[in-house]
């Protein structure tokens, strides 16, 4: 199915996916754009690159509670947040996110335990992904074309978007979402011309120019196991690195997470909240012994995890060249190059 | 409806508590579940572990010292941290009473290969408190529906001292039994100590115990292992045929959130219990 809408009545279109479910979309705001859930339909404003943070946080919050207890009472009086799949719209997700839910995805639901939070989440959204502007050059650190995703691919998305000047296309992928776009009422039926240059965007997004080098998944697999050991690499690439962890925050691949206590004024709470590999306490035990107390270390664990021990676990590398943790790092730590170099040792 | 939310706690009361060391810092603890149902469901083989759970200080993660053959609770010896790191959980538990209830998430991880080591001659060799899952397996082994599943079966236990040496009761009980071979050594005896004194791996080469069909299941401390494993390469163990058991620190348990990865393997999920062969495809990362 394809349908069409103006931009100046986007707010129409967004209106109405408030009306079959929350509904979250790109928000301006002071620093730039990002993810937010809608309460006033003109918020929404695809005037945007991409978002600072990735959407992740959607279907996996940087903060969620899993028991709330009160101190001085019994065990079983604690209540038990259980997963909830409320109906939800992701609206204008980037190709090179909307392929971070599928690597996800491999690991929260697909692969060993279930994580329920996730899957519920994930199974009541319907992804509304968005084609970047493919006559506009792509950002600095962006490098998705290295790892072989388009600036328009559909695919993951159960509707794509493209841009036509004024315009907005809508094609269905899936039939989850040929049937929330059939429910829309007051879409424009697109021309068979607007078809064609849908097609060609999408094609003209497989031949994007972002940062490119050639990565193949076994080969750098193979390259970051043999470089292990090799301190002088590791340590050069970590100089300037704080361990602040923001790459981490800002990646929609990492999903390292912390569980957590917290009790106030008698009330507690067991919640889960984002943790990063940067930090020299994530591997501490009990003991005392912490395999990773250095920043080589810890950087190491971090890119071989995506590159080498995903790849060797998933089948997968676990980044899809959104180039966040670069653009973040305060100290401009790019992903991208240590890969180029370790793939050059 | 129990819910099946593997983060969600099943609660458990502590029936026995049995102070295991002089030094009064390592403790064993039964619980018996509040529901029947989560009895039913906590289907567990020696080496296998289980977060221990109390709300307000944390989750920690301890292997099962109690075997599938004991039924009607499950057991966990476990040591009071907080000598370098704050140890909230095992400090509030050393410092609960029986009748006292936690919560209990598990079983985790895989446990001891039995199928594999059916048949064959099993050399369990344990050093101080990581001992636990071996004694798990040791009971389990033991037990008169199973022995005739396996080999000879030789344990060599040390602790530095007489006191340190957890299990002391059953200890004596199988030094006792002519099925099963018990070596039990200090580093440093006292004035009422008759056994044998020296380092575990000492003690190993000199036991020689046989590698002819046979597996040697190894835990210990770092320094331990380290000095023992040379003597079973000697002796002519393959590094298939020796088992150990990882510790990393973790959180979920069920290969999740990311924290106790060697290289592409969740020590949680993937192990804990690996064989050397195993290990030494990873990175030195523990």
């Amino acid at each position: 199915m394809l349908k069409k809408t103006a931009i100046h009545q986007l707010s129409d279109l967004t209106s109405a996916l408030m009306g079959k479910g929350t509904l979250v979309a790109p928000v301006r705001e002071d620093a730039g754009f990002n993810f937010r859930e809608i309460s006033d339909a003109k918020q929404v404003d695809l005037n945007f690159h991409n978002t600072i943070i990735s959407p992740k946080s959607v279907f996996f919050p940087q903060t969620e509670d899993f028991i709330r207890y009160r101190t001085g009472r019994p065990l079983q009086e604690a209540e038990t947040v259980e997963p909830e799949g409320k109906p939800l719209i992701l609206f204008g997700v980037r190709p090179c996110d909307v392929k971070s839910f599928e690597i996800m995805d491999i690991h929260f639901s697909c692969t060993g335990a279930v994580d329920p939070y996730w899957q519920a989440r994930r199974e009541a959204a319907t992804l509304i992904g968005y084609a970047f502007d493919v006559a506009a050059p792509a950002e600095p650190e962006e490098f998705y074309q290295t790892l072989g995703i388009g600036a328009a691919d559909p695919e993951g998305s159960d509707i794509f978007m493209v841009r036509r000047g004024d315009d907005l296309i809508l094609k269905s992928i899936t039939g989850k979402g040929e049937a929330l776009l059939a429910g829309i009422e007051g879409l424009a039926g697109a021309s068979a011309d607007d078809g064609k240059f849908f097609d060609d965007t999408v094609a003209a997004g497989r031949n994007f120019k972002t940062r490119f080098t050639c990565v193949d998944a076994k080969a750098i697999t193979k390259k970051l196991e043999d470089l292990f050991h090799n301190t002088d690499f590791w340590e050069k690439a970590s100089n300037a690195c704080l361990s602040c962890g923001v790459c981490t925050f800002a990646c929609p691949t990492c999903y390292c997470f912390d569980i957590c206590d917290e009790t106030l004024f008698g009330r507690g709470t067991r919640r889960r909240v984002w943790d990063a590999c940067m930090f020299t306490d994530f591997t501490l035990e009990a003991s005392g012994h912490n395999p990773r107390t250095k920043v080589y270390q810890r950087l190491r664990q971090k890119i071989g995890h995506k590159y080498s021990y995903h790849v060797r676990k998933y089948g997968v590398i676990s980044c899809v060249g959104c180039g966040r943790c670069t653009r973040h790092c305060p100290v401009g730590i790019d992903i991208f190059s240590i890969v180029e170099e370790a793939m050059k040792a | 409806m129990r819910s099946t939310n593997p983060y969600i706690p099943m609660p458990v009361e502590i029936v026995k508590i049995t102070d295991e060391v002089d030094t009064h810092d390592i403790k064993s603890f039964r619980f018996k579940f509040l529901n029947a149902q989560d009895e039913a469901r906590f289907q567990y083989l020696p080496g296998q572990f289980a977060e221990l759970s109390i709300y307000g200080k944390g989750e920690s993660p301890i292997g099962i010292a109690s075997s599938p053959t004991e039924p009607g609770y499950v057991a966990f010896t476990v040591q009071r941290a907080g000598a370098i790191v704050p140890g909230l959980v095992t400090a509030a538990l050393h410092d609960m009473e029986e009748g006292g209830r936690i919560g209990l998430r598990g079983p985790l991880g895989h446990p001891w290969p039995i199928e594999f080591l059916e048949k064959k001659n099993i050399v369990v060799v344990g050093g101080g408190f990581a001992f636990t899952t071996l004694r798990s397996l040791v009971t389990y082994m033991l037990h008169e529906n199973n022995r005739s599943r396996f080999g000879d079966i030789t344990v060599i236990y040390g602790a530095r001292t007489p006191g340190l040496l957890c299990y002391k009761d059953e200890l004596a009980a199988w030094e006792k039994r002519s099925d099963i071979k018990t070596i039990i050594t200090v580093d440093k005896g006292n004035e009422t100590w008759k056994g044998r004194e020296g380092f575990v791996p000492a003690v190993c080469k000199d036991v020689a115990p046989s590698p002819a069909n046979a597996v040697a299941v190894i835990c210990g401390p770092p320094v331990m292992i380290k000095f023992t494993l040379p003597v079973f390469f000697e002796l002519g163990f393959s590094k298939e045929n020796i088992l150990t058991s990882l510790e990393m620190r973790m959180k979920c348990g069920i290969g999740k959130c990311g924290r106790c990865n060697v290289g592409y393997k969740y020590v949680c999920s993937d192990g804990p219990v690996f064989s050397l062969a195993e290990l030494e495809e990873l990175p030195r990362d523990f």
